[in-house]
């Protein structure tokens, strides 16, 4: 299992230089200049090339970048060009909102989703699977903005749920509060692919001959199910939740501008549309390594379900 | 022995043909499927023949007749089907327009990033050495999530239809690439492959006569699927702020403009939106019908 | 079926324990954006401006109907009669939140960092031409100009002019503006997170509020502003009780919300704040008055702004609004008024631009395709009317939108043949010095309005002495951008503040926009 960790970590490696190399190329071609943000609207030619020096921005790319690297190598960041912030601390205190966001919405959405889907398998083309599958595709074509801003307009508006901002940590009654309708949303278009990945492969493992051998030997239905389909099914499961996080990660994007919700996505797009470039490149970052880290666990987590994947 | 197995190789293929015109049959006796290609039909022709059949200028503004309600007849007793938006403008005429501006953008993607996709995915599966970087560098593109990737772009090359395209288009990138990798892989482990290589055909052949087309019908359903995927996702980028500018017609972003509406005049958004749905809703199903028809564990 | 059911009373048990006791006493305001930075002398931003009205003070305040001067940190103020010195005898009781004393030293410290070019310090034109600020005594301040200024006073009414503590400039650093501010107003601020909220306690020690105010210590002990980017999402917080203040509502909730017993809107009576579109009138395009004029009329501002704004806000056929200090009545107002498509297509055709086979206009093979800068969000409906009315005379309008805090950069440059804009004053002078003096290109003077005489009337008004002469001056500049068509002025905003059902009816003031002022109307039911 050690074995397995320290190799996917190995792995990462070039990937996150990628997108660290990605993230920086994609910020310089920008046409706003940094330096001229930076130097404010009374600045003179002058201090606009000092800034310029001082930043580094003279220099050629490649070298530009590898100073880059060794800043984020020291958690140096810099400051945020808006607000003189240390986009440290900007992340600091995003960073939790997000995954408050993402943890509240993945507790209800995969529990929901692989019980649907279990559902819809055992009961393989009756209503229940129908009805299932009909509101799982139509979850899975519903654009995010759409849900949120229904929740919003009917739950919301009827004042049965808090929908704006964050209401504190989650453990409070308020923060618990608050992350409903957000979480709601997010998992809305979540739910759809679970269910159906878990359908497909809970009916693969049912055909499977251990499941038979388990029902020769006289295992109740619901142990079948439960005990032996379940647990080789959730193999791909894991994998298509791992993979989903992107898109999770791109819809709480959304989910926080529409709840006004104080996380990394919110603070990314203002820092994007405001050329803020060391927090878009600081968020751009954290994003891209959460979901990498989160990709490592669910990797671990298949060689936990299937040990013949950590021996190979 | 080689021209046995050559020959077993083109047996298949035709049986595929066949197994193609099967699928197509099945899928007409499966109603959703048929209805959501009935849906996507009537679309394309709607998107195709916008400019003669929009009964006013998806253009023009009238400031006096807007944010009017669906079936709104106006002083000279012209209909407004679906109502007018908040600058006048006859709404239907302007989801026609939007329609080829969406879908269109969603199949440059798909053409775009799909190619690059089956191109990346084949020559992974084809070269084992290649493979590794190749994957390595999806993984890259996996974990940007696309929509900030969009916002980067904007920010790069000003918001509009071009940004929104390329976005999209390296969006769709990684998953037809996994795909096509998965398919090509199992397709390589074909006899005919080695055969085909024996008899001395060239890389490009091989790849193109038999990798590709055998991994053709599998590449196609994930392209249908991935089209809704990525008209859902310009949409999102759309409603963002970052996909056509004004005065422009493009779903998404007729969403977004009608949202602040949505409590006084709900049609405004609601129209746009739930066409973005009932599209990337058939082009689901229809994927999915297809996927099952396809792989026969699943069926019966 | 159990899931549910757990769910709901998990619920329900999380809504009775969350519904906190603080709630009662904290006042949550909603705005559509966040400031850039809590500094007075940094940020030109409306966010700013809103907070530091409440967290300090200047020593001069503004009275409800925008022209009466009152007292503020200073009991009273004489002029000399040369219009150089000012004297501010100022109170003696005033401390910072730290618990600091605020003296007359504090008041020197502050426009020496507004002045020093290190600071970057934006808008010192607001100071006038500022030699030295000189504290005669602890609670004396002279205030020496080089050259008179007419509208000092009113402009120590502005954030800008807010005393800071200079201790706390030093000990921050760069951090000054990002960690929370130091000042003597009725509240103290205690957390900031961006694009978040911002936290502001009561003041205890505070009792120096201006006399407009029935009250002068706040009335509440918690203020939480609260950014909430979405039009639909505040309006549904208005009406759901989950806020209680809003100044920001679109036009139109606004009928609903006035309609609504639980809740209660104020008007500002007197405000300024105006939309305009202004041609850069150096571009090819832009330099024939018969183009500018064109535009003009063929941009049916009734129309729009009946529209655009629900019928709330006035369309406006001068480039201020009439009730505003120093207006001049007597501009020619049909050329902006009256709609007339006749008009601006016969202009248009003697200017030499024809009709192409697209409808769009051309001469010598370029098309009239005027760009347009502005700043996304509300103006884009504005725009995109505008854009409407100008392909009915056939000119094609570019509309390129930029998010705010990119657009001043964008606005600074010369690439855009017209720019959409809006801004708030407290005069006339106020307004045409920011914007049509020649040494404010390229910004604010965005027009490239150089003109010789325009410079020498806004000096003459801004150092006269009797108001008449002001007047006269500044009437006479308003006559003539007003003839040469620099602008289409759109529209005059009206603001309203929305108060929930929880806080008695708050007065709406509005100075540079900013609809709670000093926050002392703040009061519970």
């Amino acid at each position: 299992m050690f074995a397995l960790i320290v190799q996917r970590l190995i792995i990462s490696i070039p990937v996150l230089l990628g997108v660290l190399l990605i993230g920086f190329l994609l910020l310089q071609v920008v046409p706003t200049d940094p330096a001229i943000i930076l130097a404010g609207p009374t600045a003179s030619q002058a201090e606009i090339e000092a800034i310029r020096q001082q930043l580094g921005l003279d220099r050629p790319l490649w070298e530009q970048f590898g100073l880059y690297l060794l800043r984020v190598l020291q958690f140096d960041l810099g400051r945020s060009m808006i607000s003189n912030r240390p986009v440290l601390d900007e992340l600091e205190a995003t960073l939790g909102p997000t995954f408050e966001l993402m943890l509240a919405c993945l507790v209800w959405a995969i529990p929901v989703g692989i019980a649907l889907g279990t559902q819809a398998a055992r009961q393989r083309g009756q209503w229940t699977d129908r009805v299932i599958m009909a509101f799982s595709v139509a979850g899975v074509s519903m654009p995010i903005f759409v849900v949120g801003l229904l929740l919003i307009q009917y739950v919301g508006g009827a004042g049965l749920l808090p929908f704006q901002g964050r209401g504190g940590p989650l453990w409070t009654g308020a923060g618990l509060l608050h992350v409903v309708l957000p979480a709601l949303t997010l998992g809305a278009v979540f739910i759809g692919p679970v269910a159906r990945m878990t359908r497909t492969s809970v009916l693969e493992t049912l055909g499977a001959d251990y499941v038979r051998t388990a029902r020769a030997k006289g295992a109740s239905e619901r142990r079948v199910v439960l005990r032996h389909a379940l647990r080789n099914a959730l193999i791909p499961v894991v994998t298509l939740i791992g993979l989903q996080i992107g898109f999770l990660l791109g819809g709480a994007v959304v989910t926080e501008t529409m709840y006004s919700w104080p996380g990394v996505g919110r603070m990314a797009v203002g820092a994007i549309s405001s050329s803020d470039f060391p927090v878009a490149q600081g968020a751009i970052m954290v994003l891209a390594v959460s979901f990498i880290a989160i990709n490592l666990v669910v990797d671990v987590f298949y060689g936990y379900l299937d040990p013949r994947i950590g021996q190979r | 022995m080689t021209d046995a197995i050559l020959a077993e190789a083109d047996a298949r293929a035709l049986e595929a043909l066949r197994r193609k015109n099967s699928i197509i049959r099945r899928l007409l006796r499966d109603p959703p499927a048929t209805l959501a290609l009935a849906f996507l039909v009537l679309i394309l022709l709607g998107a195709l023949l916008a400019p003669w059949i929009v009964p006013y200028d998806p253009f023009a503004n009238s400031m006096r007749l807007r944010l009017k309600a669906p079936g709104f007849v106006g002083p000279d007793g012209a209909l407004y089907l679906l109502g007018t938006d908040a600058q006048g403008r006859d709404i239907l005429s302007r989801i026609l327009y939007g329609l080829r501006a969406t879908i269109g953008i969603g199949a440059i993607a798909v053409l775009c990033g799909g190619g690059l996709g089956v191109l990346i995915g084949t020559l992974a599966a084809y070269y084992r050495r290649l493979d590794t970087p190749l994957m390595r560098f999806i993984d890259v593109l996996l974990s940007f999530p696309s929509i900030l990737f969009g916002l980067a772009l904007a920010a790069v090359l000003g918001p509009g239809l071009f940004s929104l395209c390329v976005a999209l288009s390296i969006a769709a990138i990684p998953t037809i690439a996994r795909v096509a990798r998965g398919a090509a892989t199992v397709v390589m482990q074909q006899d005919y492959m080695e055969a085909g290589r024996a008899l001395g055909l060239g890389d490009g052949a091989l790849i193109w006569r038999y990798l590709l087309l055998n991994c053709g019908s599998t590449i196609l359903i994930y392209a249908t699927l991935q089209l809704g995927q990525s008209i859902l996702l310009g949409s999102v980028l759309s409603f963002l702020g970052l996909g056509a500018q004004p005065p422009f017609a493009e779903l998404g972003s007729m969403t977004a403009d009608g949202r602040k509406f949505l409590q006084a005049f709900p049609h405004v958004a609601t129209i746009p939106a739930l066409t973005i749905f009932f599209i990337v809703l058939a082009f689901n199903v229809l994927g999915d019908a297809l996927r099952d028809a396809l792989d026969p564990k699943l069926r019966q | 079926m159990l899931r549910p059911t757990c769910l709901a009373t998990a619920l329900l048990a999380a809504m009775v324990a969350g519904t906190p006791v603080l709630a009662q006493k904290t006042v949550t305001i909603v705005r559509e954006i966040d400031t850039d930075r809590y500094d007075p002398h940094r940020s030109t931003a409306r966010s700013n401006a809103e907070v530091m009205y409440m967290v300090g003070d200047t020593l001069v305040n503004l009275d409800f109907d925008m022209k009466t001067l009152v007292p503020g940190l200073a009991k009273s103020w004489t002029t000399s009669a040369d219009g150089l010195v000012y004297t501010f005898k100022l109170r003696d009781d005033v401390s910072f939140c730290s618990g600091k004393k605020m003296t007359a030293q504090d008041v020197v410290a502050t426009y020496e960092r507004w002045q020093a070019p290190e600071t970057k310090g934006l808008v010192k034109w607001r100071m006038g031409d500022l030699d030295k600020v000189v504290a005669v005594d602890d609670y004396t301040v002279e205030y020496r100009l080089k050259k008179p200024f007419s509208e000092l006073l009113y402009q120590m009414t502005q954030y800008f002019h807010t005393i800071i503590n200079v201790d706390q400039v030093k000990q921050l650093g760069a951090d000054y503006g990002v960690k929370p501010f130091d000042g003597t107003g009725p509240f103290c601020m205690q957390s900031w997170t961006p694009r978040d909220e911002t936290v502001l306690l009561k003041h205890a020690n505070y009792k120096w509020g201006p006399s407009i105010y029935k009250n002068t210590t706040a009335q509440v002990d918690r203020v939480v502003w609260k950014v909430v980017p979405e039009e639909n999402t505040r309006v549904t917080a208005l009406q759901s009780n989950q806020a209680d203040v809003s100044q920001y509502v679109p036009y139109w909730a606004l009928k609903d919300l006035m309609a609504n017993k639980q809740l209660s809107v104020s008007r500002a009576e007197n405000y300024f704040w105006t939309f305009f579109i202004g041609f850069k009138i150096d571009r090819e395009l832009m330099t024939d008055l018969r183009v500018r004029k064109a535009i003009n009329l063929a941009v049916d501002q009734k129309a729009i702004t009946e529209a655009v704004t629900f019928g709330f806000a006035e369309a406006a056929n001068t480039y201020l609004m009439p009730s505003v200090l120093d207006f001049n009545g007597k501009v020619d107002k049909a050329m902006y008024g009256e709609k007339s498509v006749g008009e601006a297509n016969r202009l248009l055709d003697e200017a030499g631009w024809k009709r192409g086979g697209d409808g769009f206009r051309y001469k010598d093979g370029k098309k009239l395709a005027p760009v347009l800068y502005g700043i996304s969000g509300f103006f884009k409906e504005v725009a995109e009317a505008v854009q409407g009315d100008l392909r009915k005379v056939g000119i094609d309008l570019q509309v390129q939108l930029f998010d705010a805090t990119v657009a001043w950069g964008k606005l600074a440059t010369q690439e855009f043949d017209a720019f959409g804009m809006s801004f708030p004053y407290v005069s006339a002078g106020d307004a045409l010095n920011l914007y049509f003096r020649s040494t404010n290109t390229p910004t604010p003077n965005r027009m490239n309005w150089k003109d010789p005489e325009t410079d020498k009337l806004l000096d003459e008004g801004s150092t006269a002495l009797s108001a008449d002469v002001r007047a006269a001056a500044y009437g006479k500049v308003q006559q003539k951008v007003h003839d040469a068509a620099v602008w289409i002025p759109l529209y005059h905003e009206p603001l309203h503040v929305v108060t929930g059902s929880k806080l008695k009816p708050v007065r709406a003031h509005g100075n540079y926009g900013c609809g709670l002022y000093k926050g002392l109307g703040l009061e519970f039911k």
